[in-house]
């Protein structure tokens, strides 16, 4: 086995959220950047977990509510985030319809699933390697902000489509739920403290090393 | 050591070890010099534990003057503008957010306008603030809060997801109207590059080792 390498908890110092300065937590604030200094992110499970909660609850509503309405000439149509998917689909536009499928709806729910694994791992249901699990987490960060393209996209045909009698787009109650799924999943991801995972395996280790005769279950 | 010497990198503040921790792992290892344009790596997880930009200080301040600039360029020039039935109708950032919040939708139109414009110029105006005076070995005042607001910011600025919303809105209207791009559009991409240039152009542990060495 590789030597155990030592960890800034272990000795009381505390990674600066927000410069990066190693400083003892004792300290409180950091010296140099005055952030509050904290071993781990405070309450990271209880609020990935609540704000998870308060995603995949607006996630239905975000996909089943029309996201904008269009009236054409008395002509009023609502049209769904899958439904602008299918539109694309249909007119052969398919790179379009698959970037619309993976931002908006694959995206947010892989994240939701992906961000409730690893708080099952962080809180030690789950055993996965935690390098496996860094990809996800790193993976969940980088592509979340994606999935805001159909609000922006709500905003650009609203901002442009305005010809009175003719052709109107103005926004539906569903773009409401779906901005709020992305920035509640994007909060979860921040809260989300990854350091938890390594902790998990410390423990796992340690529980592991002091008996003579392991007893493999 | 000779090695060591020749490697160029930013000063460190006074006193012995700087320790560093992974933010991953919580690994703690003690910072040395990596050279130029490498990055230095956690031994237990392999993630980045800071990186040795080649000319940050110049890179990021230019690269985020230049990013306020184009900021400019884009509110004032028309972005794109949409002809039907003898109707004109123009795109800019503001109109973007401001028709959400005038057709009811405050609370997505404020998001629209925090994503695209308020984010944006936090980080270029206040890159170009903190990065500016660290060039001649000054901190400027207020440097360590407006610091710490970059790191706020960043996740927020959302101004390459606008452009991808931009290209599917066009395939929406393509039949349906004539479209046209302004002086805005292609300065919007522009800023796309220059943001993420300035961003990338200067590591988090460097901006902080210098604005310590500065007020020291």
């Amino acid at each position: 086995m590789t030597p155990r390498l030592p960890r800034a908890i272990d000795q009381g110092l505390a990674n600066c959220h927000v410069c990066g300065k190693v400083t003892p937590v004792v300290a409180h604030r950091c010296p140099r950047c005055g952030a509050g200094l904290h071993l781990r992110k405070p309450a990271s499970l209880k609020r990935t977990v609540a704000l998870l909660l308060a995603a995949a609850a607006l996630y239905l509503p975000a996909n089943m509510l029309p996201v904008m309405t269009i009236s054409e000439i008395g002509n009023v149509m609502a049209s769904t985030i899958l439904q602008g998917m299918v539109e694309f689909w249909r007119r052969e536009a398919y790179p379009i319809a698959i970037v619309i499928f993976v931002a908006s709806i694959m995206i947010p729910i892989v994240k939701i699933v992906a961000l409730v694994w690893l708080c099952a791992a962080a809180s030690g249901k789950v055993h996965p390697s935690p390098r496996i699990l860094g990809r996800i987490y790193w993976f969940t960060e980088l592509l979340g902000r994606w999935s805001m393209v159909d609000i922006f996209v709500v905003s650009i045909l609203v901002a442009l489509v305005q010809f009175g009698a003719y052709m109107t787009v103005a926004p539906g109650p569903g773009a409401l739920a779906f901005a709020g799924v992305v920035v509640l999943t994007m909060f979860a991801a921040m809260s989300f403290d990854p350091r938890l995972l390594w902790d998990r395996l410390e423990i796992l280790e340690a529980s592991k090393t002091p008996q003579p005769t392991p007893n493999r279950e | 050591m000779k090695r060591e010497a020749s490697i160029t990198t930013w000063p460190k503040p006074a006193g012995a070890p700087h320790p560093v921790a992974c933010h991953f792992c919580d690994t703690l290892h003690e910072a040395t010099a990596v050279p130029e344009g490498t990055a230095a790596r956690c031994k237990r997880c392999g993630v980045v534990l800071y990186q040795n930009r080649p000319a940050s200080l110049v890179r990021t301040t230019a690269f985020s003057l230049a990013a306020l600039i184009l900021m400019g360029i884009v509110n004032m020039f028309p972005f794109l503008t949409m002809e039907a039935n003898g109707i004109k109708t123009e795109l800019s950032l503001f109109r973007a957010a401001r028709e959400l919040i005038r057709e009811g939708s405050m609370t997505i139109g404020w998001c629209v306008a925090g994503f695209t414009i308020v984010a944006p110029l936090v980080m270029a105006g206040g890159m170009l603030y903190v990065c500016g005076p660290l060039l001649r070995g000054h901190a400027a005042p207020g440097a360590r809060h407006v610091a710490r607001w970059l790191g706020h910011a960043e996740p927020w600025n959302m101004i390459e997801v606008f452009l991808l919303g931009v290209l599917v809105s066009l395939m929406k209207l393509g039949k349906m109207a004539d479209l046209y791009f302004g002086v805005g559009f292609w300065a919007f991409a522009a800023l796309m590059v220059c943001m993420a240039a300035a961003v990338a152009g200067i590591d988090r542990n460097e901006l902080w080792d210098r604005l310590e060495v500065a007020a020291e």
